[in-house]
């Protein structure tokens, strides 16, 4: 029988790729993009199961305006994220660095 | 149910309004003058809007089913962000107008990122405080890439957003498994349910990840390595920006979820945030030693200052959370004077942040250079100055509650950082002489630099009042 | 049983497209495995019966956020190979760390105990015998309307973002003026002139 820990674990799998995604490829901002996607997918699930398990709308709405934040993050990342490239020709956060991390 | 909701949300729906409308007028009389008017009317309007808050309303009042709250406690955070953004936006008109960015979407970002500050400051449910967070953070992102055609700015601007997102990502992942754990996304409902049977492993999950992301957002360490180089990057009024009103922002949100959400297991979080509190006092004092651009070594100056609000909440009592919003308060102002100077620091036109720059200044202009010295001393916690009063105030309320080494920790780390507020003084007045700064200060920048010099003296005698707003506010917050 | 093959088969993809998207060593591979990774995930919400949500996820998802990362993946000529260069030295410790953490995770959520009175504390209970998509739209524009009224202004800040970063206006670019061509008459831009023979006009 599959129940809300079955979800909670594959939501909680998600959201650590995630988090290793952003460690891992430092260099790469368009891959640390779509890992924040991964995470706040994560977090969807996370609150979709909750809400199926306390059959409560509450979650569900959580998890529509997750989604709407999320697309509108994605919209500035990539905005800001083109701007970087015009400057300086590579998304790559820590070649050259101008600013010493 | 619907009209008394929308008198309790007055203020910020007009300022939504306000926002609106001055886009609209902004992008149909598109000339030269309009971003110049805008910053004027904006500042006008913010000052207005502060105005009405803290001298119209009283009493507690809840909207949306208890997801929003304006009380005393929201109504001072609310006082003091939209005041120190109008002086944020008065400093930035010169300079924005000497690099050629003021565009006038600057003031709207501003608008919108203060209206989405006082709906964190008002929100008593996760979901409020997420929509209010974003829509702060969202506008932030793109002032810090504001300069788009300079590489550092949108550099500050990515990297801000980079681990902004992450921090919502935890904070998120945290506010769900709360959700979970109570069933319910509002703050009274999470503390009825936590007080009502034992807690569970999930939700002491939630509540770390809640706090991680929070402690992200307020640039505390160690989640603090986002600040130095978006300080550093970013145009200089949006570096101001940044380092004062959302700081206010999401530390009373901080002091408001942790009290009246978690209220029921404060014993779990006083000693996280207490050893984050710890860990932020050290590492900013010791790692501002070595910088040499002051716009980094603000950033670590406030990263060390957030250690010490943070205490305040740490230690869980009213007379904590007073002493915090205290601290914050005199934070801002004394950030806002140091900022005002850093703003007109230029040589040949150009801006400059080295702080080498600044030798033998006292011999060019000395009342700035006097200002600047009350300030650096008033940072550094020196005697009689405002800033030693800030932090006694902490250092009682942790007393109190016996951690006393909190406060033993707070005392060595403001010894070790006097060295470098220090250090800019000797500069000051006794470095070696090179090309010295322009002497072109705007009377805006003169004016703030002075005033908030003069706070910090006169401020002493009864700290304007501050002292009885803050325990009316924090007064509402523990009945 | 039907559904727990389901759940797995959803589950499974979930983690091997997010996985994928992490490792991939091309950034479009890398955004169709996140495409898929959306995808699996609205399944999974299909069978748990939050429809509502699963299409959204896939309109909003991988019609709009998946369709930008691709633009913007095909915009920008950037030598990815290099990127991943350094990112070999670190994948052990990396795997080993998320590892860990996972199984931290796992441990503490293989027992979920929900607060007893959770139920109480609802806010917005599942009506019976409604529709999932209009249960939803009968809270969100009444009990949630002031967020929905955030999300609107989020979103509009978005916008303005977008435009105030990457928007450049090109001189010599030749626009249609729909205005001045209505405004064009006949007098003001016909004119008849008497030419001389033999010599022309100037």
């Amino acid at each position: 029988m599959i129940g809300l820990e079955h979800y909670l674990v594959v939501a909680a799998v998600l959201f650590v790729t995630g988090l290793f995604g952003i460690f891992l490829n430092r260099k790469n901002v368009i891959i640390i993009l779509m890992s924040i996607e991964l995470i706040l997918l994560a977090v969807n699930i996370n609150l979709v199961s909750f809400s199926v398990h306390l059959q409560d709308l509450v979650g569900q709405v959580f998890a529509m305006f997750v989604l709407t934040v999320a697309a509108a993050e994605a919209a500035i990342g990539l905005a800001i994220l083109v701007c970087f490239f015009r400057n300086r020709k590579s998304i790559s956060v820590d070649d050259v660095s101008l600013l010493k991390g | 149910m619907f009209p008394s909701d929308l008198t309790t949300i007055l203020p910020e729906l007009v300022l939504a309004t306000y926002g609106l409308a001055a886009l609209i007028w902004a992008v149909f009389s598109n000339t030269q003058k309009t971003g110049t008017a805008l910053v004027w009317l904006t500042s006008i309007f913010l000052v207005g809007l502060s105005l009405w808050i803290g001298l119209a309303t009283t009493g507690t009042k809840q909207a949306f089913g208890g997801a929003f709250v304006d009380d005393g406690f929201s109504r001072f955070a609310k006082v003091v962000i939209a005041l120190s953004s109008a002086v944020v936006l008065l400093l930035s008109r010169d300079y924005l107008e000497k690099e050629r960015i003021l565009k006038f979407e600057f003031p709207i970002l501003v608008v919108f990122a203060v209206l989405g500050m006082m709906i964190m400051v008002s929100a008593q449910g996760l979901m409020v405080l997420y929509m209010g967070i974003e829509l702060q953070s969202l506008s932030l992102y793109v002032l810090a890439a504001f300069h788009r055609n300079h590489s550092k700015s949108t550099e500050a601007g990515l990297k801000y957003f980079v681990l902004g997102a992450l921090s919502s990502g935890l904070l998120l992942y945290g506010a769900s498994l709360t959700y979970g754990f109570s069933g319910t996304t509002l703050m009274s409902g999470i503390s009825e349910a936590i007080s009502d049977g034992e807690t569970s492993v999930g939700l002491l999950f939630g509540l770390a990840f809640l706090i991680v992301g929070l402690a992200f957002k307020v640039s505390a360490a160690p989640f603090h390595m986002w600040a130095p180089d978006v300080y550093e990057g970013s145009p200089t009024p949006v570096t101001l920006f940044l380092a004062t009103a959302p700081k206010v922002a999401a530390m009373i949100l901080f002091a408001r979820l942790l009290m009246e959400a978690f209220g029921p297991v404060a014993d779990d979080w006083q000693l996280i945030v207490g050893g984050i509190a710890f860990v932020s006092m050290f590492l900013g004092s010791i790692a501002a030693i070595g910088q040499i651009d002051i716009k980094r070594l603000m950033a670590y100056s406030s990263i060390a200052h957030m250690g010490y609000a943070l205490m305040g909440i740490a230690s869980g009592t009213e007379k904590g959370f007073q002493a915090m919003l205290i601290y914050m308060v005199i934070y801002t102002i004394m950030n806002l004077g140091t900022f005002a100077f850093i703003l007109s620091m230029r040589k040949g036109g150009r801006p400059v942040s080295d702080i080498y720059s600044l030798g033998m200044y006292s011999r060019q202009a000395p009342i700035q250079a006097f200002s600047l010295l009350l300030l650096m001393f008033s940072l550094a916690g020196i005697v009689p100055l405002i800033g030693f009063f800030a932090k006694l105030y902490v250092f009682l309320a942790v007393i109190e509650v016996g951690m006393y080494w909190l406060a033993l920790g707070g005392a060595i780390a403001s010894v070790i950082g006097a060295y470098y507020y220090l250090r800019l003084v000797y500069l000051m007045y006794f470095g070696e002489e090179g090309e010295s700064l322009d002497d072109d200060m705007t009377r805006t920048s003169l004016i703030t630099l002075v005033l908030s010099g003069v706070f910090v003296i006169v401020g002493v005698a009864n700290l304007f009042g501050i002292i009885d707003f803050s325990q009316a506010a924090t007064g509402m917050l523990f009945n | 049983m039907l559904f727990t093959l389901i759940f797995y088969f959803f589950s499974l993809l979930v983690i091997g497209s997010g996985l994928m998207v992490v490792f991939s060593r091309n950034p479009v591979h890398a955004v169709l495995w996140l495409i898929l990774a959306f995808l699996s995930a609205a399944g999974l919400f299909v069978i748990q019966g939050a429809e509502f949500i699963a299409m959204l996820l896939i309109i909003v998802y991988v019609g709009a956020v998946a369709v930008l990362f691709l633009f913007v993946v095909m915009m920008l000529d950037v030598d990815f190979a290099t990127l991943k260069a350094g990112m070999a030295r670190y994948i052990p410790l990396g795997l080993l760390i998320g590892a860990v953490f996972v199984m931290i995770l796992g441990i503490e959520l293989s027992e979920w105990n929900s607060s007893g009175i959770a139920p109480d504390l609802r806010q917005a209970i599942e009506p019976d015998n409604v529709q999932n998509t209009e249960a939803l739209g009968n809270v969100i524009y009444t009990e949630y309307v002031f967020l929905f009224q955030i999300a609107g202004l989020i979103l509009l800040v978005a916008m303005i973002g977008a435009i105030v970063l990457t928007h450049r206006k090109r001189e010599g670019v030749k626009k249609q003026d729909v205005v001045s061509q209505m405004y064009r008459d006949s007098a003001k831009s016909v004119s008849l002139e008497d030419v001389p023979s033999g010599k022309g006009l100037s």
